[in-house]
């Protein structure tokens, strides 16, 4: 039997898996790195950035604060003085978890994973609302660059340190860029603003020893897959089955694997059932094959919003593995 | 290329800064406040089908709109008592629990354009709410609820069932990702529609 790894690098390289890639299974995900604040259920926290994030308890998750009172970026044209990206943590102490948690992966079995989120196009949203972040690119365009060049520079300043640190094989990055019928933006201003910004990034894990990029964007996004090539992704995480994943595998799969096809909406709901999480499973399974595709819900973690579907849908791809191999 | 062409022509690709000026020449050409407004209401309509088509994006549309209001702000002063335009009050919102509100603002913006006049209650808005704000606003001809998260769905439910018991004589419309023309159908909404622009029409077509 292959190993987690190994079963992942047949799948996407097209050679011989000898199952499916179960979900997350091949990521060991270091969550311990200093990535910043995150608000939990029922906290309200402002991070490095200034960005006031809320989770009122009785919801499903957290979201950034947007009246005037908490916007960070209120002008773009004087982001220079509005915008100040947080120190990247530095310390041996900040690190040790992470670096205790990498130290303990068995390397050939599954991949040393380092989580970054938000991405750059979500930062921008995140820092002055997703209205004025998407007319900015039209108004504005120039102090726009700068914006997202400066947000570039923090990454990589951080992208440092996490390879110093803990020598990831692999990065999941988010950053959506789309809804789930449309990506956000053209793809002409894609290019433009968010293909260089990204080029620059995962080119340097790449430099880095990182042998894997996985990105996620839960959305529609079959229009920049060409950009997503070019960049330097291997995986596209969270693609919908608005895109028409069969379709793409058979057109990109020797360049770019997709992760998904199995929607979160219509399996992870309060009122779920292993018969419906079976149902779109298998249709998953069966519809895009064993070669350059990941069976897995569209959520950017490895779990649920509501307990039991993920492990519920890593039970299905079980079972179906052992049919279809 | 008339004044009134332009005007049109701009608002499509969203000039805003060119706008206020143009409007101005094109009632001094003397087109009425009322030509105007509707040649920039047909742009919206435009720009709202290419939107549903997938041929612009969210920022497209953005600055479309912006364009338009800046132009309304010029018409204004001009316009006022006249309703003969006015599609009545739509009041719209995002459900209890859910504060996603890209889409609800894309979809007010729209049927602003059409010709309703917009009462935004925002995000996590509670089903009395929206019955109270029928009562609270004068001419309210439909109510417009948004919901993004399939756990909001019940929410949904409940804000059109609460509308439709208060007996009030409003169309309620319904959209979202989660949303189907089978689910809005069951839950006893008028309407449904998948977009921003297709929803501007199906707001229309329910209240003349
Ligand atoms: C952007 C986004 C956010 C932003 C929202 C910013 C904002 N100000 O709204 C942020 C990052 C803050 C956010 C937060 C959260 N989100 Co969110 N988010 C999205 C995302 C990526 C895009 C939604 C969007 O804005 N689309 C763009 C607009 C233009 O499209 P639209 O909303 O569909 O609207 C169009 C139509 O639906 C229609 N329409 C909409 N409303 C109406 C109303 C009427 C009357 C009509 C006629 C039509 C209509 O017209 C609109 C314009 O064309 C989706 C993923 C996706 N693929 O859709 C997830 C998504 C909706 N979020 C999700 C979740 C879970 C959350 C969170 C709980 C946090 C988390 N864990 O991610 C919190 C929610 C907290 C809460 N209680 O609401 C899930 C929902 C899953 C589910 N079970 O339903 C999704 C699907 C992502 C996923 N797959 O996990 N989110």
């Amino acid at each position: 039997m292959l190993t987690k790894r190994q079963n992942l690098m047949e799948t996407i390289k097209g050679g011989n898996p000898d199952r499916f890639v179960n979900q997350y299974e091949f990521m060991n995900l270091i969550m311990e790195a200093p990535l910043g604040e995150m608000a939990g259920p029922g906290q309200t926290i402002k991070n490095g950035w200034g960005i006031t994030f809320s989770w009122p308890a009785d919801q499903l998750g957290g979201f950034p604060v947007h009246d005037e009172e908490h916007k960070v970026l209120k002008d773009i044209t004087n982001w220079k003085n509005q915008v100040k990206a947080p120190a990247v943590a530095t310390s041996d102490e900040a690190w040790a978890a992470a670096v205790a948690h990498a130290n303990a992966v068995d390397r050939s079995e599954e991949f040393v994973t380092a989580f970054v989120a938000p991405g750059i196009f979500e930062m921008t949203h995140h820092l002055m609302s997703m209205e004025d972040a998407l007319m900015a690119l039209y108004e504005e365009p120039e102090d726009m660059h700068d914006l997202i060049d400066y947000l570039v520079e923090y990454e990589l300043a951080y992208a440092k340190e996490l390879i110093n640190r803990i020598h990831p094989d692999c990065i999941f990055h988010h950053d959506d860029w789309g809804s789930q019928r449309s990506s956000f933006v053209s793809p002409e201003m894609f290019a433009e603003f968010f293909l260089p910004a990204y080029k620059k990034i995962y080119g340097f894990y790449k430099e880095n020893g990182v042998e894997l990029i996985v990105h996620h964007s839960d959305s529609y996004g079959a229009n920049l897959i060409p950009f997503m090539i070019e960049m330097g992704i291997d995986i596209w995480q969270g693609v919908m089955t608005t895109n028409n994943v069969p379709e793409l595998i058979e057109k990109y799969g020797k360049q770019i694997a997709f992760m998904g096809a199995i929607d979160s909406g219509v399996v992870d709901f309060p009122d779920w059932t292993p018969e419906i999480v079976a149902e779109y499973t298998e249709k998953a399974c069966q519809e895009c094959g064993k070669l350059y595709f990941i069976p897995n819900l569209t959520q950017g973690l490895n779990f649920s919003s509501f307990p039991g579907v993920y492990e519920e849908t890593t039970k299905v791809i079980d079972r179906l593995s052992k049919e279809m191999f | 290329m008339s004044k009134i062409q332009e005007v049109k022509e701009k608002v499509e690709i969203g000039k805003t800064k060119l706008i206020p000026g143009l409007v101005q020449e094109a009632l001094d050409e003397g087109n009425t406040p009322g030509e105007i407004l509707q040649a920039m209401v047909d742009s919206m309509s435009v720009v709202g089908e290419k939107f549903s088509s997938g041929e612009i994006f969210v920022p497209e549309m953005l600055i479309a709109a912006k364009a338009m209001s800046k132009g309304v702000d010029v018409l204004r002063p001009l316009m006022a008592g006249d309703t003969a335009t006015s599609l009545g009050t739509c009041i719209i919102g995002t459900v209890a629990g859910d504060l996603h509100d890209i889409g609800k603002n894309l979809v007010s913006m729209m049927i602003e354009s059409a010709g309703f006049t917009i009462v935004d209650l925002g995000v996590d808005v509670p089903a009395e709410r929206f019955v109270a704000a029928v009562k609270e606003n004068e001419n309210v001809t439909l109510v417009a609820c948004s919901g993004l998260l399939t756990t909001t769905m019940p929410a949904l439910k409940e804000a059109v069932q609460t509308i439709k018991a208060s007996g009030l004589d409003v169309k309620v419309i319904v959209g979202g990702a989660p949303v189907t023309p089978a689910y809005a159908a069951e839950i006893g909404a008028d309407g449904f529609a998948p977009d921003a622009g297709s929803a501007a029409v199906k707001a229309k077509e329910l209240v003349v």
